[in-house]
């Protein structure tokens, strides 16, 4: 315990985290005092007369008026004594004089000799200025009383510092009684002589004695004004305040006005090897060792008037500011914390970490606010304070085998399936291999998850065992021996263990597996018994773990910063539903709820129905074209025996023109099914009606596919151009998809349209930690998976240059824009004009989304999907189809040799050379708009790994963009033109 | 076959020219209402004498700063009676505030983060929120939270095409809701069915012909409302009729971001991208003033959001580059900018509304605040 108190404070020193306490700090005190420190000189008379009342009252002052005039001998005497022996309670109140020679003595640890005169004397020195020494008696004695309320114990070194604190209680009264303007001259001369001591035995001790002194002032000045309102101690009020924030600020921390001194004494006890830091170590610790106290201070409304209206009394209920300290009364509150969106907060500190004596009061409601505030508001005042990032428990405050934690290592630490209860700073070990957590030099508390990369290795005195038998290289203690004992465990001979996760336990050197710890009956019993920890039951299901890795909760204020937004955007048709799909099905575990599924079946079902009405309008059409051309013929040439190149197909001669029979036709069961199907869908109700219809139209549909007049139309299905191409994938498996028992699979859905909804905006949140059955996960891995991504898809509609909402996405990391290859020889109509090829369309809209302000300086990473699409289509299209791209001659062999250096080897085939070709265009495209690198990547939407491959090229650009700054320009551009051909 | 494309391209040709029709009658109909409109408020207003309302810097002071959103806020609602806030923000929470004590009573975290709009049922109940998801969302306040401490949705409105730009409640009824979108549509929700009463515009050209930005429905006949849209018009909508527009009010040069009914609905005014905002008459389809700002060289600010005080005197108005005007409606002249005062906001001026008593605006901003501000001193409430 002591141990933990001192170095992990000395951590807290090295990042200078009180500085930061020093300067918000000076603020609300200083308000305070410069309005009061006039009048209060004007009223020391009347306030005078009723502190000397109240102090008599109080105490039974005999023993104080005593010591006063034999100062010097009696003082030196009765340091002696202290120190000597545990001075008694009752000894305390006449020690408050003699305290202050103590003191110095123990400053310099017993040394008196040397160095106690000196500071005797500076003290002497103010005495005698000081006309009354009656109160400078009183003062010390205030001090004494204090610290006898305030102290439970009674030790040697509670006694010390005790005395310190009646020591700095007399320099105050000295530097009051001078007040003549060179009050405060006295107080220093005294700090300068501790200083001088202090040389000699290390910064430590001047250190704490000023602290002390600091605390000691803040204590007189917000606690005790109206206990002893006597004139000096007015005035002292005003001068210590001022003297307090002088103290502050250079000391750079908050000192709280405890007088609970307890972790000062022990931290220097232990404290001596990391003299450097000890400054700031002095404060932690002591903020640390009394955590209450400011909190019961508050709730007694010791401090005095309001911060802000400086009205009331310490009687006056108050609330405190869980930063500087600063107490409100109930009036002011709420104006001086506002909304209060980080809890108890002044409004000028909010964004401050919190004072760490208070963190134990966090989320803990005061009666003051419950009267203010209905319930609601203080749920979330409560959560706020919480749960706010600024209050978060500062990772380097926790020190893991030695080592305090990064930040990534507290959100490993506090995300964990079985994270450690209560985590408060201090000192702990934690033993990687069985997953046993404690605190530095105590047994177990308990297990938490194995194999997390937190902290340093293991020290073998961890727990500060002695019974030289180990468990994974640390001396266990006794309870955990005796546990062993119990359970059954051979500890003959002083054993080295290796205890796994799962309890299973083996000699150090030996293979075989000696046992399982919990597998014996009474082995949770016996634990329990010991007050050891027993593992909790998620931790046994290692496999578990890894799978909630996505359910697992982690902290908002955690999961905002680790977030990474990639915003994924394309063309209509450009395939940016199938990569969000392709990525739902890679990296969730459970990519659609059974819902979805169901939807998704109703979906697809319906999608069916309406290729199908596509297919029989189209017979419809085909059939009537025939059916004219027969016509024709019969008119023209009236032989019945005429055949024209489309008669062919005729089954049937018609003769007379009414009734016709065409290949084309279906029987009337099927034609009144056709009927009913174009009516739906012309009514646009096919949604509403289809579900019920599915099982009565079932068995239609199976013989409406196999039909012969619907196998011609399919067979024409390229001149059917509301078709999708996808289509025939579904109606090929009509009569499977159809059935109530169908069920889809991944591909079905990668391949179904209308999935994704093309209205709005769709996001999901995924990691690339692959699920690993071992348990032995890599570090690398560990971070990795607390990077977490955002794929955000936003429909094409309505982006451009006037976009309102594009601004919304200024807070991604990067902009995927998605362009369908083979979309060259497309045309599609764009508002009234003519039709324009679908290609130039997705560069009109990339150059808006590239151009657009809100990105300016985004990395853009463009996928060119449908790779597969264009690699059969280039073969029988050319590429100059599109305008762009009519300056493409493959069959030179100028590109081949250009092309890329990865592809040498292997002959590239037209379809790389031309995807390479369009790439080049789209980068210069971008670097002459935005006069950066753009980031290309070929993809097949319908390809789990190559979707997989081009996230993992996002990733890879983002990590890359973090340490950009550490390669040079060319190493950069090299990297660049490889990494953009690594995926296809 | 080659028939067929010849009606086509028949067809285009005499749309084109009834198009090109439409447009001059327009255009005579924008000269003819020149002509007619000889004067405006303002001109008329000092012409009688009147003379602009006088505003001290501490008549209107801020006096209360509600901090607690992490992102950008978009939008805020008061409750009609009770002293609350609902106020929408980037960081993906609709968060409710009691007014008075500054305080949150709840934060309820969304389904979609991109949100733009939300609003308070008439009693206070439920609020709605709709972004980017294209969903708007009903929140129930009295339902119990699920296991992680948020609120469920009670109600999924489904069916915009694009986002939802804004919505109200129809007043006085807590099951009826008109949103707006960006699919050129504004529709009349049946919260208790969820489905869509009334769709206004959209397939057929009778409505907007681009995103619609807000809406406000008029506080005297909750059957009317207007729709300020992407295509510079505002519109006038019966939900009675939801075939066609009652009147189309053109006028503005760039996007209408905001509409809203003056007190005694027969007016309501707009605010736009071009940096004004404008009055307009419903019953004669006039516009009866603009407030612009004459502004140097530089380019005029956007007009984000607009409200009237409770009289219609005044017209607090926010703009994108952080101020927020107090127009005097009748003179036409800007009284206050509390962008220039103390305390003010530090990015732009996103939502304002007034609380239903009309003592106290709440602005919301773009520096993730919101900010309520009061008439001081002994000024009554105008």
């Amino acid at each position: 315990m002591p141990s933990t108190r001192g170095s992990f404070s000395g951590v807290v020193g090295e990042d200078g985290v009180q500085y930061s306490f020093a300067m918000e700090y000076s603020g609300p005190p200083v308000t305070f005092d410069i309005p009061k420190a006039v009048p209060i000189d004007v009223e020391t008379i009347p306030v005078a007369s009723v502190v000397a009342q109240v102090s008599l009252s109080d105490k039974l002052s005999l023993p104080v008026v005593q010591p006063i005039l034999p100062l010097d001998n009696r003082s030196k005497m009765f340091s002696k004594e202290l120190k000597l022996l545990g001075c008694e309670p009752t000894v305390s109140p006449t020690s408050v004089i003699d305290g202050h020679e103590c003191v110095s003595k123990e400053i310099t640890l017993g040394s008196e000799a040397s160095v106690s005169p000196h500071s005797v004397t500076a003290f002497e020195s103010g005495v005698t200025d000081n006309q009354d020494c009656v109160l400078s008696g009183e003062l010390c004695r205030l001090g004494a009383l204090e610290f006898s309320n305030g102290r439970y114990g009674s030790s040697e070194l509670l006694e010390m510092v005790n005395v310190c604190q009646s020591r700095s209680s007399i320099s105050h009264g000295n530097s009051h009684e001078l007040v003549g303007g060179a009050g405060s001259s006295g107080m220093f001369e005294f700090s300068e002589g501790i200083g001088k001591s202090g040389e000699l035995f290390g910064s430590s001790c001047e250190l704490r004695a000023s602290t002390d002194f600091g605390k000691e002032n803040l204590d007189a000045n917000i606690s005790n004004p109206p206990d002893w309102a006597s004139s000096e101690s007015v005035l002292s009020l005003d001068r210590r305040s001022s003297e307090v924030s002088s103290f502050r600020s250079a000391n750079g921390k908050n000192l709280s006005t405890s007088d609970f001194k307890r972790p000062v004494v022990t931290f220097r006890g232990v404290d001596t090897d990391s003299s450097v830091n000890e400054e700031s170590s002095i404060f932690e610790a002591k903020n640390s060792g009394f955590q209450k106290e400011p909190y019961n201070e508050a709730k007694k409304g010791k401090g005095g008037s309001c911060y802000r209206c400086s009205k009331g009394n310490r009687f006056t209920e108050k609330e405190v500011c869980i930063v500087c300290d600063a107490k409100y009364c109930s009036n002011c509150v709420l104006r001086a914390m506002g909304s209060m969106p980080e809890g108890r907060k002044c409004v000028s500190c909010i964004g401050f970490p919190i004072d760490e004596s208070k963190r134990g009061n966090l989320g803990k409601c005061s009666r003051l606010l419950k009267r203010l505030l209905n319930q609601l508001e203080i749920q979330q005042i409560m959560k706020a304070e919480k749960l706010c990032e600024a209050n978060q428990l500062p990772p380097e405050y926790i020190l893991v085998n030695g080592k305090p934690l990064s930040h990534e290592e507290l959100v490993i630490l506090h995300s964990c399936p079985n994270p450690p209860k209560k985590l408060k700073p201090g000192n702990y070990w934690y033993d990687k291999v069985s997953g046993f957590w404690g605190k530095e030099g105590q047994k177990p508390s308990q297990i938490i998850s194995p194999h997390l990369s937190v902290g340093g290795p293991i020290n073998a005195d961890a727990s500060n065992g002695n019974t030289q038998v180990y468990i994974n290289g640390r001396e266990i203690t006794k309870v955990e021996l005796r546990m062993l004992q119990l359970v059954g465990v051979q500890c003959a001979g002083n054993p080295h263990f290796w205890v796994n996760d799962d309890g299973s336990y083996q000699e150090e050197g030996q293979k075989n597996t000696r046992g399982y710890l919990w597998g014996k009956a009474g082995a949770k019993l016996v634990c329990a018994l010991l007050s050891l920890p027993i593992p909790s039951k998620s931790a046994n299901s290692c496999g578990e773990q890894v799978h909630n890795l996505d359910a697992r909760a982690v902290p908002d204020y955690l999961g905002q910063r680790t977030l990474q937004k990639l915003l994924l955007v394309g063309h209509y048709g450009s395939g940016t539903s199938t990569i969000f799909k392709q990525a739902k099905i890679l990296y969730k575990a459970t990519p659609f709820s059974y819902e979805e599924r169901e939807n998704i079946k109703l979906k697809i079902q319906s999608n069916l129905y309406n290729y199908l009405g596509i297919l029989l309008e189209g017979r419809e059409h085909f059939e009537e074209e025939t059916l004219a051309d027969m016509r024709s013929n019969q008119s023209s040439d009236e032989s019945s025996a005429a055949i024209t190149s489309l008669s062919p197909l005729m089954t049937q001669g018609a003769t007379d023109g009414n009734f016709a029979k065409t290949i084309y036709s279906i029987g009337p069961r099927l034609k009144s099914f056709s009927d009913w199907l174009l009516k739906a869908m012309a009514l646009g109700n096919l949604d509403a009606i289809f579900p019920a219809a599915t099982r009565e139209y079932a068995p239609v549909i199976e013989d409406l596919w196999n039909n012969a007049a619907i196998q011609v139309t399919y067979s024409r299905r390229n001149e059917l151009k509301m078709l999708p191409t996808v289509a025939s994938y579904f109606l090929e498996r009509a009569a499977d998809i159809l059935r109530t028992d169908y069920e889809p699979s991944d591909v079905d859905i990668l391949y179904a349209e209308g999935v994704t909804s093309s209205n709005g905006l769709i996001s999901m949140e995924f990691s690339f930690a692959q699920p690993e059955p071992d348990d032995s996960i890599s570090t690398a891995d560990q971070h990795d998976s607390l990077l977490r991504y955002q794929l955000v898809r936003v429909p094409a509609r309505g982006l451009g240059e006037n976009c309102k909402w594009l601004e919304m996405f200024e807070d991604v990391r990067m902009v995927i824009f998605c362009v369908a290859l083979s979309d060259y020889d497309q045309f599609c109509i764009d508002g009234n004009g003519p039709p324009m090829n679908k290609m130039l369309l997705s560069r009109r809209f990339f150059e808006s989304i590239i151009t657009h302000p809100t990105f300016d300086q985004m990395d853009f990473l463009l996928i060119l999907n449908k790779f597969d699409l264009f690699e059969e289509k280039i073969e029988d299209i050319p590429l100059s189809l599109c305008e762009w791209f009519d300056d493409f001659h493959p069959v030179t062999s100028r590109h081949r040799s250009n092309g890329n250096s990865s592809n040498i080897n292997s002959n590239p085939t037209l379809g790389q050379v031309a995807f390479h070709y369009i790439a080049v265009k789209f980068k210069r495209l971008y670097s002459s708009l935005t006069g950066r690198k753009l980031f290309v990547s070929s993809v097949r939407g319908l390809e789990p790994t190559s979707v997989d491959s081009a996230l993992k090229y996002a990733r890879e650009i983002l990590k890359w963009d973090e340490e950009r700054i550490n390669f040079t320009l060319s190493e950069y551009s090299i990297y660049s033109t490889e990494a953009s051909s690594f995926s296809q | 076959m080659a028939n067929k494309e010849m009606s086509v391209a028949e067809l285009r040709e005499k749309h084109m020219a009834a198009a090109e029709t439409v447009n001059s009658l327009r255009e005579r109909l924008r000269q003819k209402r020149l002509i007619l409109l000889d004067t405006d408020v303002a001109g008329y207003a000092r012409a009688q004498g009147r003379s602009a309302v006088t505003f001290g810097p501490t008549d209107l002071v801020c006096c209360r700063t509600l901090q607690g959103h992490t992102g950008k806020v978009y939008s805020l609602d008061w409750t009609p009676e009770r002293n609350r806030i609902v106020s929408a923000s980037q960081d993906g929470r609709l968060i409710i505030w009691n007014a008075l004590t500054s305080q949150k009573t709840h934060a309820i975290k969304l389904p979609c983060a991109w949100v733009m709009t939300c609003a308070f049922s008439p009693n206070g109940h439920s609020v709605a929120s709709g972004g980017l998801d294209s969903v708007c969302s009903i929140f129930n306040l009295n339902s119990p939270a699920d296991k992680d401490g948020n609120l469920p949705v009670s109600r999924m409105l489904s069916g915009h095409k694009g986002y939802v730009s804004c919505c109200q409640y129809v007043p006085e009824e807590d099951t009826h809701l008109i949103t707006s979108s960006g699919d050129q549509t504004c529709v009349l929700w049946d919260i208790t069915t969820g489905l869509r009463a009334s769709v206004f515009g959209g397939e057929f050209q009778s409505g907007h012909t681009a995103d619609v930005l807000s809406v406000s429905i008029s506080g005297m006949n909750s059957r009317m409302f207007v729709s300020g849209s992407c295509d510079t018009t505002a519109r006038l909508w019966d939900t009675r009729v939801a075939s066609r527009a009652v009147h189309t009010f053109h006028g503005h040069e760039g996007d209408v971001n905001a509409v809203k009914f003056f007190p005694d609905g027969n007016r309501f005014g707009t605010g736009s991208n071009d940096g004004t905002c404008r009055l307009f008459d419903i019953r004669t389809g006039h516009q009866l003033q603009v407030y612009q700002q004459q502004h140097g060289e530089n380019e005029a600010s956007q007009v984000t959001s607009i409200a009237f005080s409770i009289s219609g005197r005044l017209l607090f108005a926010g703009y994108s580059n952080g101020d927020c005007y107090v127009w005097d409606t009748l003179l036409a002249r800007v009284v206050l900018n509390l962008g220039s005062v103390q305390n003010s906001h530090e990015n732009r001026v996103s939502c304002l509304g007034l609380s239903a008593d009309g003592s106290a605006l709440c602005t919301g901003s773009w520096d993730t605040n919101l900010k309520i501000w009061a008439f001081g001193g002994h000024r009554t409430v105008i």
